[in-house]
């Protein structure tokens, strides 16, 4: 079961699993999940995934460690057989097929060049298996090369090369294949920050030239954020939220993806309702941002609010401020980070412009703009006005 | 600053010198083992080859002459033509088993580690007690292979394996690649352990079917391994001597005399120990030249992967 969007333009949502394969227009080119399952003995890894990429798009699987995701895009690349369910690429059943007649191709975190033959030779290495004319495969491999600006190293071993070097090459190794769908398999967690950055923007490039269908997995919701055009949160083998960065980040279908999409987090706050539109949270009552239907007087809910969207003041706004005391701050330059506690303990990140110098052990004061809360039910749900 | 400074030259000046000593220090014990049981034994064996060396009497300087006799010596030609025949043989009957047994117990299966043992343990049986064990197996009457040919209707009478020389050559390739197969295994095990999974995997990816993989990818990645095992092989069944010894005493019409038997045989049953001292001086250098011939065929040491 998905928990795909209930809100924005959820083209690509999988909740008609049942529709046949490929005859689901806006996807017929890209790939299709129905019902993707992954069990050892009797522990499920994945859960049923549905799920459809539209061609093109680049799709960036993002969760905490452990969250299945890596496991997804393996078995999309035929390297880990599926349970149950069905994978399609390009309208064409691939659950059955080896991973080399899927019309994918993949890049490992670890590049998995082979390390006995030259870069010319990792790159040709598909082709030759293949049978490629010989013509044909030094034409491919001067074309990725010239791409990826590795033609300098043809004649190297990968042993010889840098890391960013390496990666490199193991994107050529990809482009020369020619691939329907490419699968990154966190690409870039080996290499160093600065290098992470320039690879990044390389990456996104390269999908804008080559136009290819693009899975890529990471855990850092940075790369998620920046390359995706589609984002997928997934958390114990289950899909928590489809949707673009900015609906992930803006309108986040409940309180994990809230939580982990957003740098620093959003804060997740303790609160009890006390009415239609009222809560308290810290001994303060506060107003809620909309007047809840069925909301059960003294239910606990979680008051979410990003750090960005908390003013820093000296008077309470009644309804809408809390006070807190200044642990410590952060100073990043151009903003700061006040890492915050709240009456009854529990803490809060605010980002802060002013140059006003705020010193820890001060008291503040936090207001908002009702628009910018999120409210979730106490099993982490979103409550949307209305509800 | 000047204090760090002076510090550190304080500490790394005279650095250099006392690690290079404890350095020493940490390799005499072995230094000492490869002098007193090798370097020495060497020394001593080429400087008793060039005399007429008796087991008791004077000894004789005679320069290269037990050289010299060596090469019109058709019974030491001819255990050179034997043991490497064995060598060759032994060696690819090892492989093929080896190999096979090693890809095997590889993947990751039910009862692998049963496997695994069980295929060692005549490693750890010696190799003269193996020879004894295969000498009653091998037994006309009282043994087990002929008379189980003779149970299942096969042969009419049992046979006496280790009469003819064919079949006691293959008795004994068989109990040294039983004996030996395992270790050989294990080997060629790390080796094909030690190349990573995502490698194969993008070999997957790029098309390479099973047989594809293991040439291009499976084969060069484990040429260290391989040269490894080759010459613990080659080098030991070039110095073969307890099964022919124990099992057939030479074996049926004397065919059957390794280099190290007739080595064996010239210093301890004729004593003449100071052709047995050259014979030895030569069978190094051909250990020697043979292992270089091999680590250059396969070329390790240049491959910076």
């Amino acid at each position: 079961m998905s928990l795909a969007p209930e809100t924005g333009s959820p083209a690509w949502a999988g909740g008609a699993a049942a529709a046949p394969l490929g005859d689901d227009g806006a996807a017929t080119g890209g790939v299709r999940l129905s019902g993707v399952r992954k069990s050892f003995g009797h522990l499920d890894i994945i859960h049923g995934i549905d799920l459809s990429i539209p061609e093109g798009a680049f799709t960036v699987f993002v969760g905490p460690s452990g969250c299945g995701k890596s496991t997804l895009l393996r078995m999309i690349a035929g390297l880990e057989e599926v349970s149950d369910g069905l994978i399609a690429i390009k309208g064409r059943d691939v659950t059955d097929l080896d991973p080399s007649d899927r019309g994918i191709a993949m890049v490992f975190q670890s590049y998995a060049l082979y390390p006995h033959m030259s870069v010319r030779d990792n790159l040709a290495f598909g082709l030759k298996m293949a049978n490629t004319p010989k013509a044909e495969i030094d034409r491919r491999v001067t074309a990725a090369s010239a791409i990826l600006k590795t033609d300098h190293l043809l004649d190297r071993r990968p042993g010889q090369l840098s890391g960013g070097q390496r990666q490199r090459v193991a994107i050529g190794r990809a482009i020369v294949r020619k691939p329907d769908v490419f699968l990154f398999d966190e690409p870039l967690s080996n290499l160093d920050a600065e290098l992470r950055v320039s690879m990044r923007i390389e990456i996104a490039r390269l999908h804008r030239e080559l136009g290819n269908t693009m899975i890529y997995v990471t855990h850092d919701q940075t790369e998620a954020m920046t390359l995706a055009d589609m984002i997928v949160v997934l958390r114990e083998g289950r899909i928590e939220q489809v949707g673009s960065p900015r609906e992930i980040y803006e309108d986040p279908a409940n309180s994990f993806v809230a939580g982990f999409i957003g740098s620093p987090r959003m804060n997740l706050l303790k609160a009890r309702r006390t009415g239609r539109d009222s809560l308290t949270l810290a001994d303060a009552t506060l107003g809620a941002p909309f007047p809840t239907a069925s909301g059960k007087s003294g239910a606990d809910v979680t008051f979410g609010i990003r750090p960005e969207h908390l003013t820093v003041g000296q008077t309470a706004v009644d309804g809408r401020s809390l006070t807190a005391s200044v642990d410590f701050s952060e100073y990043l330059g151009g903003t700061q980070y006040l890492y915050c506690q709240l009456a009854d303990g529990q803490t809060v990140t605010v980002e802060y412009r002013s140059p006003v110098a705020v010193r820890p052990g001060e008291r503040i004061v936090l207001s908002w703009s009702m628009e910018t809360i999120r409210l979730f039910d106490d099993a982490g749900l979103r409550l949307r006005q209305g509800m | 600053m000047t204090v760090v400074s002076n510090l550190s030259r304080a500490a790394g000046r005279p650095r250099p010198r006392s690690s290079a000593w404890r350095g020493l220090l940490y390799i005499a014990p072995a230094m000492a083992l490869v002098l007193l049981f090798f370097v020495i034994p060497v020394i001593m064996t080429a400087w008793m080859s060039l005399h007429a060396w008796p087991l008791m009497g004077a000894q004789r300087w005679i320069g290269i002459n037990n050289y010299i006799r060596m090469v019109n010596d058709t019974r030491f030609l001819s255990a050179l033509r034997f043991t490497a025949l064995y060598t060759v043989v032994a060696t690819i009957a090892i492989f093929a088993v080896a190999f096979p047994l090693a890809l095997f117990v590889e993947k990751q299966r039910r009862f692998v580690g049963a496997y695994r043992t069980i295929i060692f343990l005549p490693v750890v049986v010696g190799l003269a007690t193996a020879s004894l064990l295969w000498v009653w197996l091998a037994n006309v009457d009282s043994g087990f292979i002929g008379p189980l040919l003779r149970q299942l209707g096969i042969v009419e009478r049992s046979p006496n394996l280790l009469a003819s020389f064919d079949s006691a050559f293959l008795t004994i390739i068989v109990m040294v690649v039983w004996k030996i197969a395992g270790f050989t295994m294990i080997i060629l095990l790390t080796g094909l352990q030690a190349i990573p999974a995502d490698i194969v995997e993008a070999a997957r990816i790029d098309g390479a079917k099973r047989w594809q993989r293991f040439r291009y990818l499976t084969l060069p990645l484990m040429r260290r391994t391989i040269a490894l095992a080759l010459i613990i092989s080659v080098t030991g069944s070039i110095l073969a001597f307890d099964q022919f010894y124990i099992m057939t005493a030479g074996g049926p019409q004397n065919r059957m005399i390794s280099v190290v038997y007739y080595i064996f045989n010239q210093s301890f049953v004729s004593f003449n120990l100071g052709y047995g001292a050259s014979l030895s001086i030569v069978l190094l250098a051909i250990l020697v030249a043979i292992s270089i011939v091999q680590l250059w065929l396969l070329k390790v040491g240049d491959d910076k992967a």
